[in-house]
């Protein structure tokens, strides 16, 4: 490209400018000047069309208009030299390279100008070639329809744009082809050898969306695959799905309470939080999930009632309540470092008491807390032996014996391991047979 | 305590703030010598002048782009849009210039702008004047939606609105201008956000705006007698909501149905309900319910008109459901 040195004059190029935020590509609607006109600066060269409205575009330098590489109505990329504007007419301009021409698929395709797949839309990325209208090697005018486009708004009809052959088709019908890729190539002498090419082995960056391998099954090829494969069908829970309250079901979870059962029973769903309590009123399922819950039961003989004589003592001198004394007895049983709550059930009555640690049996008082240990006293029944099976608390139960007393506990066996049961029957029976020995 | 109309009430609101600040006004169509809209500013021209009381042309657009640009440079104004329905005249004024200025200015710019407008079916006003459009309000970030549920209530949340450096949309209940209410004499003001509980209950939670309050009131009334004891909360302002009054009481019933004339889809039912879907969901019992007007336009038939919009009868009936644990939406 020569230049004159002399005269200091650099040539300008003249490029597609960007007129919209989105805008990628502008269209040449007409020229208003020919090559090799002399332009002032200022002067309007060309018009341009985006997808918002038609602008001029003005010559940047005073000077002769050369090298004019874009027609009338073709699509040009923004930022792509159009035409240089030299200091003389003569001047070709050594165009700029066409935006076809780069990377591995202009290594065999013919000369000409490419058309590309436009932008049609502000937001559009890629387009569907949908099909072609005309075949490789057709002799085309610049208004011939060359393929149609579908975008996520419509199908729009692409022009040659300019006289000549179709010399390559870059895409197939069907495939994605992104904005700005080559789709056609327009040659202005009959191709001895049209092209045909699928945008996936054409030198365009193959299109992300499109599904189908390249080949002439494109259109039947989706979904066959897919059909050998069933989807998996969610597992089916017994009876199908529980239908319940969210507030229902959280309760549940939090209280250990299961729904199945409810549905089970036929309860009506859905299920509420009222329906909760038919749950809890429900019997229990039998425990056989639960073959190490053997409950735990030990006796222990003493051979002489030692509380009989103690209890009356002690009420008499120190103003001690008989329940108070068993319960302080049984409490300091449990060896426990902090105060526990014994429940002494005699004759029908129920009476709590706070045990606190330590061998005060003044000390301890009635309250209301969850006991950690119930004592049924049975002296003065008619039974002697008691067998009646875990509860929630250990129980120690004190029956008469010929002579002295029976002390039978039972609790489950995860409420006190052996050594712990073992440990609390010793100490009890200990202290009913010689009650002294808890204050000594 | 005196009982004044709704009407009273906001005329006050307006005429002490006006005395209060010389930079508060009014315009509007009819505003000032034609005989007032609803005869809500009666009064206040003969006190304040046609300076500071200025009848426009009937141009919405007009008016209130004209108090978008005075409240940006200084002034507090109210602007009177005769039917809620005009809202969409002023879409623009509103949505894109109002809403958005203090943002768009980096915070330079203020519009401390009142639009006074209405809501409200059931005048046979047919269906371009009988809109609830508060959701299409609310729906816009930097726009505060007040809903009045009384004269006292209109007063408080008017002064509030006035002394706001935001823009706020006052809606307020077309047929409820001659409702009376004990309004004390003494100033108050009823800030923005905070909901209020109107009745305690702990069965089931009745949410409502605007007018729809009252009907959640008789609906709490009907349902006690049928051993349901329900709570009404009135939000006051949906934007800002107090969410945190809304989630306590529905965690404590864990029942809900929300009541708002609005059409029902989409609208500011179905905002607060997800809301308690959302942030609620585990104290939830029963589905939360809406209730808004009709997906129809308002009919000018009257009996036609009536059947559009939530009623006492239909809130029990939907409540006595949900606290039955009827399968209100089969799965």
């Amino acid at each position: 490209m020569p230049h004159d040195e002399t005269s200091g004059f650099r040539p300008h190029d003249v490029t597609m400018p960007q007129l919209g935020m989105a805008q990628d590509a502008g269209k040449i609607v007409s020229w208003l000047k020919s090559p090799g006109d002399a332009v002032s600066r200022g002067d309007a060269l060309f018009e341009v069309e985006t997808d918002k409205a038609v602008m001029e575009v003005e010559s940047p330098a005073d000077g002769f208009l050369t090298g004019v590489s874009y027609g009338e109505g073709e699509d040009v990329p923004v930022g792509q030299v159009i035409a240089r504007i030299s200091d003389s007419a003569e001047d070709d301009g050594a165009p700029a390279p066409e935006p076809a021409a780069t990377g591995k698929a202009s290594d065999a395709l013919p000369e000409g100008h490419t058309v590309t797949m436009p932008q049609l839309g502000m937001a559009q990325d890629t387009g569907l070639l949908v099909n072609w209208l005309k075949a490789p090697g057709d002799e085309v005018a610049a208004d011939d329809i060359l393929f149609e486009v579908e975008t996520d708004k419509s199908t729009m009809e692409v022009e040659a744009g300019r006289k000549g052959f179709l010399a390559a088709t870059l895409a197939e019908a069907g495939e994605e082809v992104p904005v700005g890729d080559p789709v056609a190539i327009i040659s202005d002498a009959r191709p001895e050898a049209p092209v045909a090419r699928s945008a996936k082995d054409g030198g365009a960056p193959p299109a992300p969306a499109a599904p189908v391998p390249a080949g002439k099954d494109t259109t039947e090829a989706p979904a066959k695959p897919a059909a050998a494969a069933p989807a998996p069908k969610a597992p089916s829970a017994r009876g199908g799905r529980i239908l319940a309250s969210p507030k229902a079901r959280r309760l549940a979870l939090e209280q250990g309470l299961d729904l199945n059962r409810l549905a089970e029973a036929g309860h009506p769903q859905p299920f509420h939080v009222a329906d909760l309590e038919v749950l809890r009123t429900m019997p229990s399922p039998a425990p056989a999930s639960a073959p190490s819950e053997t409950p735990r039961r030990l006796t222990a003989t003493c051979a002489v009632d030692g509380l009989s004589a103690f209890v009356p003592w002690a009420a008499e001198t120190q103003g001690l309540a008989p329940d108070a004394i068993l319960a302080g007895l049984a409490g300091a049983s449990l060896g426990a470092d902090g105060s526990v709550t014994v429940v002494v059930e005699r004759l029908g009555l129920t009476r709590s008491f706070s045990v606190p640690p330590g061998r005060s049996l003044s000390a301890v008082a009635e309250t209301d807390d969850a006991p950690a240990l119930i004592v049924r006293d049975l002296r003065g029944t008619p039974i002697s032996t008691v067998a009646l099976g875990s509860e929630q608390t250990p129980v120690l139960t004190v029956t008469d014996a010929a002579a002295g007393l029976v002390i039978t506990l039972e609790c489950a066996a995860s409420a006190l391991d052996a050594t712990a049961a073992i440990r609390l029957l010793t100490e009890f029976a200990g202290r009913m047979e010689q009650p002294l020995r808890h204050l000594l | 305590m005196r009982e004044i109309t709704l009407s009273q009430a906001v005329n006050e609101a307006l005429a002490e703030e006006m005395r209060r600040d010389e930079t508060v006004f009014i315009l509007g169509e009819d505003v000032a010598e034609a005989g007032t809209p609803f005869k809500v500013l009666s009064g206040l021209v003969e006190e304040f002048g046609t300076d500071r009381v200025l009848d426009t042309p009937i141009s919405e657009p007009g008016f209130v782009g004209i108090a978008v640009g005075a409240a940006m440079t200084g002034a507090r104004p109210v602007v009177d849009l005769m039917f809620g329905d005009f809202i969409y005249l002023v879409m623009d004024q509103l949505c894109n210039q109002a809403a958005k200025q203090h943002y768009m200015s980096g915070g330079k710019l203020t519009v401390p702008m009142v639009l006074r407008t209405n809501l409200g079916a059931t005048r046979r006003s047919a269906a371009q004047h009988s809109q609830s459009l508060q959701a299409l309000v609310a729906h816009i970030p930097g726009l505060k939606v007040a809903l009045p549920s009384s004269a006292y209530e209109a007063k408080g949340l008017m002064k509030t609105a006035i002394r706001d450096n935001n823009p706020v949309v006052i809606f307020e209940d077309k047929l409820m201008y001659q409702d009376k209410a004990p309004v004390p004499e003494e100033e108050y003001l009823i800030p923005f956000g905070v909901a209020n509980v109107k009745r305690e209950g702990r069965d089931i939670t009745l949410i409502a705006t605007s007018s729809m309050v009252q009907v959640a009131e008789k609906a709490a009334a009907m349902l006690e007698k049928e051993g349901i004891d329900a709570e009404v909360i009135d939000p006051r302002t949906i934007v800002p909501l107090d969410e945190a009054t809304l989630l306590d009481s529905v965690k404590k019933t864990s029942r809900a149905i929300v009541i708002d004339e609005g059409h029902q889809s989409y609208g500011v039912t179905a905002e607060i309900a997800a809301r308690l879907n959302e942030k609620a969901f585990y104290h939830l019992d029963a589905p939360v319910l809406r209730m808004g007007a009709m997906d129809v336009p308002v009919p000018f038939s009257p009996a036609l008109e009536d059947l559009t919009v939530p009623t006492p009868e239909a809130v029990v009936e939907n409540a006595r459901k949900l606290c039955a644990g009827e399968l209100i939406h089969a799965a």
